[in-house]
This record gives structure tokens, C-alpha cells and sequence, in this order.
């Protein structure tokens, strides 16, 4: 008989999972308790065994494919009756569809798996845009609730330069696609959860940007005798920490703009705790793991702590606990290049700022004979608030009092 | 790692150095089936609910010996109050896989009549075992009461009360053992020191230097010993077990081991335990090393493992099947075992419930989805 294997609640209230990759083929014989499956929920990525030995007769999602809990998943043909109770055949289903039984009132509706070639879920303003655009829906992934494509979906996909699309369209629309080829690369993971972050902050927060320069010339020799003092200690010293203790101490000023959104409540959440989300590149993507109660620690601790960070982001081993709680987030381009972004707030945030690289400049120092011209370092750095919830004069303020701090850094010590 | 403090018998190679453990060579393997059945329960448990056929499951990998030994330690007139990854010390004292999976399933079969979460088992025979709490630390003062009331009484059982290094942060632990220390209550608190309190290591858990010295401060001894070393915690439980029936008062027994599974299965344990450490762990697995001492004595050979987790295999499964098949406990069980009389209000109510079924009929089994 037929079993229709659906997705079960493999934590405790868990929603739905993305089938991260199948064990199995269409047509294999199974056992039971032979792991068919590796789903990936909010909680854990689980395997999930065959209820009962038998042939897989049709697989109802793909590699990528978010299933809802209760969503069929696999289809099993077994010798015999099941002793299965979490796993219904497809009799009782049709009959309970048919409300044969008489107890429909009383369970849950489970929605039918997506048929292949179905309409994509997309919003009405989507639609329009894909129609203008020319994008097929079925080839965007949605963002919104249980996947539903939304008109920003469309746009990135259409912005992205249609990876997709193109592919899609190629033949008829006749784009020269380079000798070299291309190669598609699934959009899910962890790629997927950094697209969903960034949506978020943009659909929400109002960006705007303003971007200082700072002389760093001190700085940079005080961090050279920090370093030496950290050496002995084991610690590396690197500017972020002095940064960092900047950000907390302007913040202290400028409280405006540490704390976040609590939207539901209608409320804005000032914190009295600076805890600093720190974006951070992987091998996976983008991470912005968090170093708490900012205000409290000293430069070598701070130090300490971003060098066990570092080291857990390259082994992957970042918990999700650390992913969470910041109250002003700052992101580092400095070590690769720029010289000014527009940063991304990190949702629910107020604000963050951009550390862009050191470059030795000519620059005009006041002395007591006069103007003179020296080679000075120059840093510049970006800040992004959300202007909904701070006003343009409140992060200009807040760039400038950051100036101060690290022109003359033995104010840190006040 | 285990330290230095922590009492051993077994070591590494199997050899006991002629430690005398006051067993059988057929409670020997008694002791070794019952952790391979353990495991092989747990195993099953972990499919069934990640298959959807029950709702939840809590994983015990690498403490078997901890439960096996402890529980060989224990008179079928004791009791026990578990915490939720002690099946083992059921399974010891010849309760059925059956009758464990029908708490799996909370069929009409299950002790509890499906009013208890999967896995927080009880049962009243062959031996005490408790109903397990959610709860952390709550079964350590009802242990205590326990021991009172056969001390009142003049009866001789123990109560031996287990939880997690995460329990001895509970109120339940610190009031338990206070009044257990002030009225010398015949009760044994075993502190299996895991590693984890779910993510929380356990040098996240106390500024203590270790947990077992916490005895110090409610007037009772503080013991220490190796988790995975089946003889070794059955001597030290044993011990302990001995003196709350001579009426000599309660003792706190530390037994350091290591969780290698999650803390349940809504719990990814690959985010946060170091898989070094496991490595190290696993080369300590309390099976292998007991199965090492076995062959010493000449009462295991290559092969042996294999045939018991078949059988294990096959009763078990077989025992899942069997209770997933049966019927869930009876509409009226909603009604019972709380009043002796039941109020007019609820009798109004259950006659409306009744009538109702009887003209619609029951719901039928759910289709996999567990609405927890």
C-alpha cells in the first residue's frame, strides 16, 4: 500500500524545514528506519529515517524546496499494512478529504503537496512586475511568508542581473551566454537566511548615510605600543577593539541611536548596555556574531574576545545564541578596500557604522608657528540610521563625537 | 576529562584489579545486555520520532553505565525518581520494552493513559520508578519526602533521587538535600554530571570546584566517581545505598560521563559541543570498556555485541509496532483518577462529551503532525 510520508514536527513546534539534500532516488528500496531525507528546520538539520520498509515511489520536494510540517514529503510503497500511526495511506486521506469519517472538524487540514507546474504564491504587485519585467515567478524565490514571492523578490531577482532568469529565457531571447558557460548555484542556506536579513532591514528601516574622515595619526601609534603589550599577553591587538570602545563611549552620548524596534509593542527600545553585533566574513557568508556589555570591557578584552570569534567563524562554529541581542552593529571593510559604503542596518538595530581602510595622506596641522603639511593617516567611516526612528542631526552628531574619540584616543580613558 | 578524583574500577584495558563487585557472572551480563538494550531502546526511540510516529524522545548515548550500575545497586522494593534519560535503570530491573512503548506512543496500554509527554515513564512494578518531571530538579524534594515517610514508618527502602549537573542549580536541589541532611533521610542524590545542562557546559553551572563537594555544606558525604565505569558507580552507589538503610542519612555522588547525543530531539548538539571533546569521550564509551573487563573473565567474546542488539533490535521494534497499533486511552480517561466522585460540573460535561461520540464518533489518529 501507499504511504504519503509527511514532514513531522521534528522539534517542538517547529513549522516547516528545507530539504537540504535527498539520500535517496524516486525508485530505491528502502528500510525501515534507513535515513531517506536530511531536513534542515530552525532547530537542527535532522535525517529522516523511512517510517517502513518499501520502495520510494515519487519524491515531493527538491533539495531547496521548503515543506510546511504536515507537507508530504515522500511517497512509500510497502508490502504490507503500516503499523504506522504518524504516516496516513492515501485512502484514509481521499476519504477524510471527503469528510467520510466524520471527524474533519476535528483535525487539522493538511494543504495538498504543490503540484508540479502549479501557480508560484506571489503577491499581486509581484506578479505585475514579473509580468513587466519579464521573469518567470517560478523561477524566484520568495522571501515572504511560506515562501510567497513579493514584489522585492522579483526586483533582486531582476537586479541580480537574473542569474536565473537569463538561463531561463536564453534560448528564445537569444543572450549570448560567453564561451566560459555559467554555473547556477542553489540559493538556500545560509545564502538564503542573509537574503531574508537584508530584505528585512531594507523593506523596514529608512536608510541614510554619512560618511567622516577621521586622522588616526595617534591612533595609529598608540595601537602600535597596545600591540607590543598584547603580544606578551598572547592577544592580538587590532583597531577594532579601540573602535569598538570609541562606538560604546559615543553611544553613551548619543543613546538615541543604541537599542532597536520593538514593533509589536510600538515602542523604541533605548538600551543601557552597548552589545556590538560584529559582521563578520565566513566561508558561508555574512555573520554578524555579537560581543556583549561593550561599555564594560577594556581594550585587551575586547581584543581577546574578536580573536575567539575569529577563530570560531572559521571553524564554522558560531552559536546562534551569539547571533543575537546586538545593540549597534559595525561592519569592517577596512582589510579589503573602499573608501566609503552605505552599510545595511542589522535588523532590529537603529544604526550601524562602516570601518574603512587607513591611508597616509598629506594633511594640514596647526601648530603654534602656523599651518604646516604633514603625512598624516587618514580612516574614513560610515554610518547608516534609520531615519524613522533618528533623526539626520542625531547621526552626524554621533560621526563627530566618534572623530573626536579616536583623533585623540587618550580620551577613551576619561 | 574525568579526573583523578573521580573513583575508577575498570580501567582502560578492561582489567578491575581484582575488584570484587559481588555479582554473577549471569548478572554480569545482565548488567551488559541491559546497557546494550539501552542504547538500542534509545536508537529506535530517535527514528520513531523522527519519523513521526512519536512525538518526542530524549537521547542517552554514553550513559548506560552510569544507569545500569547505579541501578544494581538498588533492592525492587526501592525507588527511584529519574530524571528524564533514566530508562535504563527501568530496563535493568525487567521492564518490558513493551510497556516502555506504549508511554512512547500514549496508547491506552501506557501507565500514565497518554497524559504524560514520550519517554517520562513510571511504573509501579518491579521496581518504584517515579514518574519523570519536566521539571528541572522538582523529583528531589519529592524523593526526600519519600525517604521521610519510610523513615517514619520504619521501613528499610531507599529512595535514590538522579538529575542532571543542571539540576543542582534548582531550588529543588538545594531544599532537598537541606532537609534530607537535617533528618539523615534514607536517600541517595545521584548528580550525573553530563557536560551540559541542554547548551550550558557545566563550568557554566557552578563556581564550585566540583559538584559532589556541595555534600560539605548540607552535612553528608560528597563522593565522586567515573560515569562510564559501570562497577565503578555500582560500588560507590552501593556504598551509599547500604548507609541510608542503616539509617546513617543521605550522600551526594557525582558521576562524571558525557552526554554524546543532544539533550533531546528538538536539540542540534553539533552547534555547540566541541567535537573534540566526543572524540575523547567516545574512547571512554562505559559498553566498550565493560565489554573489555567481560573478556578478561572470559564472558565475552567477538560476536557477542552483534547478537545481543539483534535481539534487542527485534524486540524492540517489534514492541514499537505493537504499541503504535494500539488504540489511545478511552475518552472517559479524561474524566478519571483526579476525583473519587466526580463533581456535578465534570459529570454534565463528560455525559455532553460522550453523547457526542457516540453520534459522531471519535476522532481519528492524527495525520504525523505532533501540535505540541
Amino acid at each position: 500500500m501507499a504511504i504519503e510520508f509527511k514532514l513531522p514536527d521534528v522539534g517542538e513546534g517547529v513549522a516547516e524545514g528545507e530539504v537540504v539534500q535527498w539520500l535517496v532516488g524516486a525508485g530505491d528500496a528502502v528500510e525501515e528506519h534507513q535515513s531517506v531525507v536530511e531536513v534542515m528546520t530552525d532547530k537542527a538539520t535532522v535525517e529522516i529515517p523511512s517510517p517502513a520498509t518499501g520502495v520510494i515511489t515519487a519524491l515531493h520536494a527538491e533539495a531547496g524546496d521548503v515543506v510546511e510540517v504536515g507537507g508530504v514529503l515522500f511517497t512509500l510503497e510497502t508490502a504490507d499494512a503500516p503499523a504506522v500511526a504518524g504516516a496516513a495511506s492515501s485512502t484514509e486521506t481521499a476519504a477524510q478529504a471527503a469528510g467520510g469519517t466524520g471527524s474533519g472538524a476535528v483535525l487539522t487540514p493538511t494543504p495538498p503537496p504543490k503540484p508540479v507546474g502549479a501557480k508560484a504564491l506571489a503577491t499581486p504587485s509581484a506578479r505585475r512586475v514579473a509580468r513587466e519585467l519579464d521573469i518567470e515567478l517560478s523561477e524566484v524565490a520568495g522571501t515572504g511568508r511560506n515562501g510567497v514571492i513579493r514584489r522585492c523578490d522579483v526586483e533582486a531577482a531582476h537586479g541580480a542581473g537574473g542569474a536565473s532568469t537569463v538561463g531561463a529565457h536564453a534560448s528564445t531571447m537569444d543572450v549570448p551566454t560567453g564561451a566560459g558557460g555559467e554555473t547556477r548555484v542553489p540559493f538556500r542556506g545560509v545564502r538564503r537566511k542573509i537574503s531574508e536579513a537584508m530584505v528585512r532591514s531594507r523593506d523596514s528601516a529608512v536608510h541614510f548615510t554619512v560618511v567622516e574622515e577621521v586622522d588616526v595619526t595617534e591612533l595609529v601609534a598608540l595601537r602600535e605600543r597596545a600591540k607590543a603589550v598584547g603580544a606578551e599577553q598572547g592577544v592580538k591587538v587590532t583597531y577594532m577593539p579601540f573602535i569598538m570602545k570609541a562606538v560604546a563611549k559615543a553611544l553613551e552620548r548619543f543613546p538615541q541611536l543604541n537599542g532597536r524596534l520593538d514593533e509589536q509593542a510600538g515602542e523604541i527600545v533605548r538600551c543601557h548596555y552597548v552589545n556590538l553585533g560584529i559582521a563578520t566574513d565566513t566561508d558561508t557568508g555574512l555573520l554578524v556574531p555579537v560581543i556583549e556589555g561593550v561599555e564594560r570591557k577594556g581594550v585587551l578584552a575586547l581584543a581577546g574576545e574578536l580573536a575567539q570569534l575569529a577563530q570560531s567563524a572559521r571553524t564554522g562554529r558560531i552559536s546562534p545564541e551569539r547571533l543575537k541581542g546586538s545593540t549597534f552593529s559595525i561592519t569592517n571593510a577596512g582589510n579589503i578596500g573602499g573608501i566609503h559604503a552605505t552599510p545595511i542596518i542589522n535588523h532590529p538595530d537603529i544604526a550601524i557604522l562602516g570601518v574603512h581602510r587607513i591611508m597616509k595622506r598629506p594633511g594640514v596641522v596647526e601648530g603654534p608657528e602656523g599651518d604646516r603639511i604633514e603625512v598624516r593617516q587618514y580612516m574614513n567611516f560610515s554610518t547608516s540610521v534609520d531615519h524613522r526612528l533618528a533623526d539626520g542631526a542625531d547621526g552626524v552628531r554621533f560621526l563627530v563625537a566618534l572623530k573626536e574619540l579616536l583623533e585623540c584616543p587618550g580620551l577613551l580613558a576619561l | 576529562m574525568v579526573d583523578a578524583a573521580a573513583l575508577s574500577v575498570i580501567g582502560p584495558d578492561g582489567d578491575a584489579g581484582g575488584h570484587e563487585c559481588g555479582l554473577s557472572d549471569d548478572q554480569l551480563l545482565h548488567c551488559y545486555r541491559a546497557m546494550l538494550r539501552t542504547r538500542v531502546f534509545d536508537e529506535i526511540c530517535m527514528k520513531l520520532q523522527r519519523s513521526g510516529r512519536v512525538g518526542f524522545s530524549v537521547p542517552n548515548l554514553g550513559i548506560e553505565g552510569m544507569q545500569v550500575g547505579a541501578a544494581s545497586a538498588l533492592e525492587k522494593t526501592d525507588w527511584v525518581f529519574p530524571s528524564y534519560r533514566d530508562f535504563g535503570m527501568a530496563l535493568y530491573h525487567g521492564v518490558t520494552p513493551l510497556r516502555m512503548m506504549h508511554n512512547m506512543f500514549g496508547n491506552g496500554l501506557d501507565s500514565a493513559k497518554g497524559r504524560q509527554m514520550s519517554v517520562h515513564f513510571s511504573f509501579e512494578e518491579p521496581i518504584h520508578f517515579f514518574s519523570i518531571s519536566s521539571p528541572i530538579g522538582t523529583h528531589i524534594p519529592q524523593a526526600v519526602g519519600a525517604a521521610r515517610a519510610f523513615q517514619a514508618r520504619g521501613e528499610d527502602h531507599v529512595c535514590l533521587a538522579s538529575f542532571g549537573d543542571g539540576g543542582t542549580s534548582s531550588l529543588g536541589f538545594h531544599s532537598g538535600l537541606n532537609f534530607a541532611g537535617v533528618w539523615k533521610a534514607p536517600v541517595v542524590f545521584l548528580c550525573q554530571n553530563n557536560g551540559w545542562a541542554i547548551s550550558c557546559p557545566s563550568s557554566g553551572q557552578t563556581a564550585s570546584e566540583s559538584f559532589a563537594i556541595k555534600a560539605a555544606a548540607y552535612g553528608m558525604p560528597g563522593v565522586k566517581v567515573d560515569g562510564n565505569d559501570l562497577l565503578a558507580v555500582r560500588e560507590v552507589v552501593g556504598e551509599a545505598v547500604g548507609r541510608a538503610r542503616a539509617g546513617e542519612g543521605p550522600t551526594l555522588v557525582e558521576a562524571v560521563t558525557f552526554r554524546m547525543g543532544g539533550h533531546s530531539s528538538s536539540d542540534d548538539p553539533t552547534r555547540y559541543v566541541p567535537a573534540e571533546e566526543l572524540e575523547a569521550w567516545g574512547e571512554r564509551d562505559p559498553i566498550d570498556r565493560f565489554e573489555k573487563y567481560l573478556a578478561q573473565r572470559g564472558l565475552w567474546s567477538e560476536g557477542d555485541e552483534e547478537h545481543v542488539r539483534e535481539d534487542a533490535l527485534a524486540e524492540i521494534d517489534a514492541a514499537a509496532k505493537e504499541a503504535g497499533a494500539q488504540a489511545p486511552p478511552g475518552l472517559e480517561t479524561i474524566f478519571s483518577d483526579v476525583y473519587e466522585t466526580l463533581p456535578d460540573h465534570l459529570r454534565a460535561q463528560g455525559e455532553a462529551v460522550f453523547d457526542l461520540s457516540r453520534r459522531k464518533g471519535e476522532a481519528a489518529a492524527g495525520g504525523g503532525e505532533f501540535p505540541l
